[in-house]
């Protein structure tokens, strides 16, 4: 186990699918101990099962540091080890004049997408990648390693060539699909990099505008549905770029650049008669808009509005017995749906749980950099 | 992947790289390197696209949520043309008959719609598939977008009164239902003051009972025009109790409402 990598695939027997165990009945209270060895036993090993997401390696390595960061189990984790091993991802640009070229430095989501440096030290083909970046930074955040340090002139420089003319993001110089995911991405990374030379805030600020939707939330691009997951990356972009304050129904909302009191109303809907949250109108509630959409109304000042009490009856359907939790009641785990499990359960204000930075999706420690 | 990445340094843009591609995206559909490097190839050996779909669709048979297939398939289609557009909404449609929802397929419709061309259709479109579920608010939203941007209807206050006119249908058929209380709304975007003076709109919707809760909800939902105060007071009294998993919420918009004159 010592040689392997952080967050290593186990390799994997095809098992029978019918022969999977079902969760029994829900447990009645936040099992923290069984999320810690959930979250433990992924970073030991990840299951093979998640191989096909091997491209975004980091970001399967941010749901579970950061997760066992929320459960306060960070000394599951070996700081320095991680620490090297995601600094070990960045795309270097060989020079300066490289910067230009169109091409993002940013990092790579894993070792498939990333070709061994060449005989003069030199790794060519590039292919980094934004939401990767984000959850490097994040993740050597969460570790305590202070990311001011690393060459971040040459992530903020070349990620200005991801920018589209109508001010959202591509998430990679390849070729890709341009929404609302990966405004958020750049955003968080100018943030976190406190340095806002990454964007044309103007620009950007324009395409999440031109995303709200007539019902008040947000589709992600123009014109889509509105949905959880795009309302959370606009008013959270929104938010770290500074258009819009902190707990602003305590202010004097109807002066803001978004349309507060829909957005607001759209977000209350999306709490369902079983207590949880749904993404979109009239469909089921899910596990993780308890964090997409929770996280809105946080930011907003309109967590205090939702019923609390419901919301944990909801979410404790989906927890497992295994720990972790599912999108759906009394369903298998899953990392993607734990990590917000948990993350929803920290907005709740949950004992044994870290508080939550809401608009960056990780914990306020690593947030601000008390480690 | 070693075979790859040494196919891709050398840059072989050859048959026997495109099925390196092949293999590799079964691998590992998300590996966007490998798409790319697909498209280089394909270019190069000037390959027959319409086998390129049908490559996709293989694909997306197995995992339609894949955000790289679905860029693949728009690079593919753009290079066809507006030959390709009535294949490809009429496949959209079929993908949508199995998941309607699906966010990936209405945001390829939306994209096919305005870049190729083939508005004519799509409100019938929309039409029938609100007939098979009033509830389904993708339908809606794509109608809000058909509505508001289609160059053959003439934009939104031209369509206005028959769209006022199907939406009230609807909220008086299912009261419950958000959809067409959020598209009503939609529909005086920017104007909100002649929603709530539409004596059409207030004598169908502001009826007693749930029409009437729900109504005043819909309408009042901006600080600067209040309705009457005390019927809003009313209103937000009501859903404190029937709506009880708001009922905080309810209580502060109460709390906010403008003084009686």
């Amino acid at each position: 186990m010592a040689t392997r990598d952080p967050l290593d695939f186990d390799v994997g027997v095809e098992e029978d699918e019918d022969g999977a165990p079902s969760p029994s009945s829900p447990l009645s209270y936040f099992e923290r101990d069984r999320h810690v060895a959930f979250f433990g036993m992924l970073y030991d090993l990840m299951p093979y099962h998640y191989q096909s997401q091997e491209i975004n390696r980091l970001t399967l390595a941010f749901f579970t540091i950061s997760g066992l960061h929320l459960l306060k189990a960070l000394d599951r984790v070996d700081k320095d080890r991680v620490a090297s091993w995601v600094l070990s991802f960045r795309a270097h640009p060989i020079n300066q004049a490289e910067l230009k070229n169109g091409q993002f430095y940013g990092f790579h989501g894993s070792r498939m997408s990333q070709f061994p440096p060449d005989e003069n030290g030199v790794s060519v083909c590039n292919a980094g990648h934004l939401a990767s970046t984000y959850c490097a930074l994040a993740i050597l955040k969460t570790v305590g390693f202070n990311i001011l340090t690393i060459d971040k002139e040459s992530i903020l420089i070349s990620m200005r060539n991801l920018q589209q003319p109508d001010g959202s993001f591509m998430p990679v110089h390849l070729g890709a699909e341009t929404d609302l995911r990966f405004v958020y991405c750049a955003a968080a990374i100018c943030f976190m990099l406190e340095d806002w030379s990454g964007m044309d805030r103007e620009k950007t600020k324009d395409y999440i505008l031109n995303c709200q939707s007539y019902d008040g939330g947000f589709g992600l691009m123009p014109g889509l549905e509105s949905h959880g997951g795009g309302t959370y990356c606009a008013v959270a972009s929104l938010r770290l770029m500074g258009y819009i304050e902190d707990d602003l129904l305590s202010k004097n909302a109807t002066s803001s650049i978004i349309n507060v009191p829909l957005l607001l109303d759209w977000c209350m809907q999306r709490q369902a008669i079983d207590g949880g949250f749904q993404g979109r109108a009239n469909k089921s509630s899910d596990t993780c808009y308890a964090f997409w959409v929770g996280a809105v109304l946080r930011i907003l000042g309109g967590y205090k509005f939702i019923d609390k009490i419901a919301l944990r009856g909801f979410l404790l359907t989906c927890q497992s017995e295994f720990g972790g939790f599912s999108k759906y009641p009394r369903e298998l785990p899953d990392l993607y749906h734990s990590y917000y499990g948990c993350t929803a359960f920290s907005l709740l204000e949950e004992p044994g749980l870290n508080p939550l930075c809401a608009e960056l999706g990780m914990t306020d420690l690593a947030a601000l950099g008390i480690l | 992947m070693d075979y790859f990445r040494a196919i891709y340094k050398a840059d072989e843009r050859s048959p026997r790289a495109l099925r390196l591609t092949r293999r590799a995206i079964h691998l590992n559909p998300g590996n966007y390197t490998v798409w790319h490097f697909r498209r280089l190839v394909l270019e190069a050996l000037n390959t027959d696209l319409d086998e390129e779909l049908d490559f996709i669709q293989r694909i997306a048979n197995s995992n339609s949520k894949n955000y790289q297939l679905w860029h693949h398939r728009r690079w593919v289609i753009e290079r066809l043309g507006s030959n390709a557009r009535a294949k490809e909404l009429h496949l959209i449609k079929s993908i949508l008959s199995l998941d309607v929802k699906n966010y990936h397929a209405w945001s390829h419709r939306q994209w096919v719609l305005q870049a190729l061309g083939g508005w004519e259709d799509e409100l019938d479109y929309c039409q029938q598939l609100l007939e098979q579920d009033i509830f389904n608010n993708s339908a809606w939203n794509q109608r809000y977008f058909v509505v508001t941007r289609s160059p053959f209807l003439g934009g939104l206050i031209a369509v206005r009164a028959s769209e006022v006119r199907y939406s009230v249908e609807a909220i008086v058929a299912n009261p419950n239902n958000e959809c067409p209380w959020r598209y009503l709304r939609g529909l005086y975007k920017d104007d909100i003051e002649s929603l709530v003076n539409d004596r059409e709109i207030s004598s169908v919707c502001l009826k007693p009972s749930q029409e009437f809760r729900d109504a005043v909800v819909a309408l009042w939902t901006s600080d600067t025009h209040p309705l009457d105060a005390d019927l809003a007071t009313a209103i937000c009294d009501i859903l404190e109790h029937v709506d009880s998993l708001r009922a905080s919420y309810w209580i502060w918009r109460k709390n906010k409402l403008p003084i009686a004159a």
